[in-house]
């Protein structure tokens, strides 16, 4: 599914040049719950915009469902975003004043198969009901509580029905109990339709709940290991 | 560059944000409105003022038929007696004036013409040299804009019991486009057709209606005996300046109005006294005036040495005899024989020149204005772009290109300027309409006034699209994404 060669990335800072990787290799197989982990400025950020085609590598490969993507031009790239790839942030990035529905709509405007508005919103409303807000659909985002913005943004990551689902510190705004049940959301979204999930976290326990555990320090891996038992780690706390 | 998609967008971001919308369309439109205002208060102006010139009668040039100055007598004489004057003085003792000997009732009630006057040279003025051909002639001279025939008789009109002594012209249907101050009060003024065929048709200057019918009365329908003969009336004319109505004696509403081929038909002649002329513009009053002259000098074969056989008068030293002692204006007008070339004449022209540049000041000022509210778009989809980074990192997260991003800026920088644009032309009618009915100032609302208004609108939201949506494009998608 995913499979990189030694990427590096390097930002110039002025004078000063910051390696944010220094050659990560790694593959990940359709159908795995990873997550990255690692303090702030080890990397895992950078790496996951360049596995979400938001960022192209200084150097190295980028392979993703065997095709090189490492060299797309901004508008290939965002296609392959709007067709391959979910994102699910920290601060949920809904649009402000926008009913929930219009927010989940979002990927299928700039969808090159031009659907109708019914069949967009009909989408937007199956998308809703999956994630159990369909009767908040027309709600903008601040009459939501954060868990319920959270699923908002979950259903809008699933519109284009992607291969690769990116979350970047899906919980870092929720408190624990609402972080469970995104958590759960996601690891049902990998467990029943076989979605490839990387989150990128630095909380341990949330880490607990991937099949795998990549730990990124100063631009390299340091750690990558499997995670047997995935029966909700949070269960007890 | 903008799809079904984008204008979709763009709406959707401009009702979430109702107020900046709303802001940056009042801009524009009153920025449109006041180029529209402004305009139709130029245009009205100056219109006005051709109005009022026309109205004076300075664009009307006068081929009379006859010459009553003698050989020698230049412009600088100064006892001469004007033809025109001579013309007016008939006016002015409406008695004297004679209608020809070949009358079909053959029964005059003045002395002939040759009595009258004691003077054997009289039958060359009274003779009526003009013709049709000559009118004709006439209207192709470029800058012309009307031409009228007239024959001129003073007569007795009866209706029923009553009688009134006034003047009676034979006319074209012309003369309302060029008496400008000609309204028409009730009916119509008598039409091709009926002066095609000669017809028995009048139409009633309001004094003669107030004197044969009553004051305010509709006498259309009615029949008036002229010369015996019985006049079907069509109509009435009245003054439209409410400061100048008819006056009992004035040549124009104290007469009676009748295709000038109906006298032809009942005289059993083919001459005219006069021919009519109206200019395109006051300015070229003199210019034309001399063509004529040359035009009919040749079409009457009139050698250089010997003195015209028709006199040409403008109406702007007529409008300088008004009022005058007769003799008065008789030294003033000989005296000053181009007159309206020098001062009227460049009266006219100021006036119109004053009012082109009111005109261009006040479009200058609605321009700044239309500017202002351009930049205010602008600077509102500026602010947008940087108030809606994260927006559009968001958006370019979930596929939409750099290009989709431009896009839907450009739509809503193009759909606040042409509905600003829309509203502007709304609220310019609705203003310019208010204006003339309140204040009662003159606007002339053109379509091209409208169209430049509106252009001005689609080039400001072109431009002040252009730069936010570049702004936007040009965007990274994790700094955007990141940006507090």
């Amino acid at each position: 599914m995913i499979r990189t060669e030694e990427l590096t990335k390097t930002y110039a800072l002025g004078e000063v040049s910051v390696e944010a990787l220094r050659g990560v290799s790694v593959e990940i197989e359709a159908g795995e719950l990873v997550a990255v982990v690692g303090a702030s400025g080890s990397g895992k950020s950078t790496l996951m915009h360049i596995l979400g085609c938001l960022d192209r590598p200084t150097n190295g490969k980028y392979f993703l469902s065997g095709k090189d993507v490492s060299e797309l031009s901004s508008d290939e790239q965002a296609r392959i975003r709007n067709k391959q790839i979910g994102f699910v942030f920290q601060s949920f990035n809904l649009l402000p004043r926008t009913p929930a529905v219009e927010n989940v709509e979002l990927p299928l405007l700039y969808n090159a198969e031009q659907l109708t508005r019914s069949e967009r919103r009909d989408r937007a409303l199956a998308a809703l009901d999956s994630v159990g807000l369909s009767e908040r659909a027309a709600h903008h985002p601040s009459q939501l509580s954060g868990g319920q913005q959270q699923r908002v943004a979950i259903a809008r990551a699933l519109m284009n029905d992607p291969s690769l689902l990116l979350a970047d510190e899906p919980t870092g705004n929720l408190d624990t109990k609402t972080s469970v049940d995104i958590m759960t959301t996601l690891h049902a979204l990998n467990e029943k339709q076989g979605l490839t999930i990387i989150i990128i976290t630095h909380e341990r326990v949330i880490a607990e709940y991937a099949s795998r555990i990549i730990e990124l320090s100063d631009g390299l891996i340091t750690e990558d290991r499997p995670i047997e038992a995935t029966t909700a780690p949070l269960a007890g706390v | 560059m903008l799809d079904a998609h984008a204008l979709e967008t763009a709406l959707q971001s401009l009702r979430r944000y109702p107020l900046r919308t709303a802001l940056a369309l009042v801009g524009m439109a009153i920025g449109v409105a006041a180029v529209l205002v402004t305009v139709a208060i130029g245009t009205g102006a100056q219109s006005a003022i051709r109005n009022q010139l026309r109205a004076a009668g300075l664009n009307i040039i006068q081929v009379k038929a006859g010459n009553y100055r003698t050989k020698g007598d230049g412009g600088g004489g100064v006892l001469a007696p004007h033809a025109f004057l001579l013309w007016l003085d008939g006016w002015l003792a409406p008695t004297a004036h004679a209608h020809p000997e070949n009358d079909p009732m053959e029964k005059h009630d003045h002395p002939t013409a040759a009595d009258r006057l004691g003077d054997s040279k009289a039958g060359l003025g009274g003779a009526a040299t003009l013709t049709q051909a000559d009118a004709d002639a006439i209207e192709t001279l470029p800058g012309v804009a009307n031409v009228a025939p007239g024959v001129h008789e003073n007569i007795r009109a009866y209706a029923g019991e009553r009688r009134w002594f006034t003047r009676f012209h034979g006319t074209d249907v012309d003369l309302p486009l060029i008496r400008r101050a000609h309204g028409i009060a009730h009916g119509r003024f008598f039409s091709q057709r009926e002066l095609r065929r000669a017809e028995q048709v009048a139409v009633l200057g309001s004094v003669v209606r107030d004197k044969l019918f009553g004051e305010g009365a509709d006498p259309v329908g009615e029949t008036l005996t002229l010369w015996n003969q019985a006049f079907r009336i069509v109509g009435v004319t009245e003054s439209t300046n409410w400061m100048t109505p008819g006056t009992v004696g004035d040549k124009a509403f104290d007469a009676v109005y009748v295709p000038f081929t109906t006298i032809h038909r009942l005289l059993n002649v083919t001459n005219l006294n006069t021919i009519t002329v109206t200019t395109e513009s006051a300015g070229e009053v003199s210019n034309i005036a001399k063509a004529i002259s040359k035009l009919l000098r040749v079409r009457h074969a009139i050698p250089d040495t010997a003195p015209e056989d028709f006199t040409v008068t403008t109406q702007a030293s007529e409008v300088l005899a008004k009022g005058l002692h007769p003799n008065v204006a008789r030294v003033l007008v000989g005296n000053l024989p181009n007159l309206d070339r020098t001062t009227l004449q460049e009266l006219s022209m100021t006036l119109e020149r004053a009012a082109r540049t009111m005109k261009a000041l006040l479009a200058a000022i609605a321009a700044v204005s239309l500017v202002v509210g351009g930049i205010g778009i602008t600077n509102i989809m500026l602010l947008s772009v940087t108030e809606r980074t994260r927006e559009i990192g968001l958006r370019m997260s979930v596929g939409a290109r750099a290009r989709d991003v431009g896009a839907q800026f450009f739509a809503e920088a193009l759909t606040l300027a042409l509905t600003g644009g829309l509203l502007g032309i709304v609220l310019g009618v609705l203003v310019s309409w208010a204006l003339e009915s309140s204040l009662g100032w003159t606007m002339e609302l053109s379509l091209g006034g409208i169209a430049l208004g509106f252009a001005v609108a689609m080039v400001i939201g072109l431009l002040s699209g252009v730069f936010p949506a570049r702004r936007a494009s040009a965007l990274d998608p994790i700094q955007a994404l990141r940006y507090e």
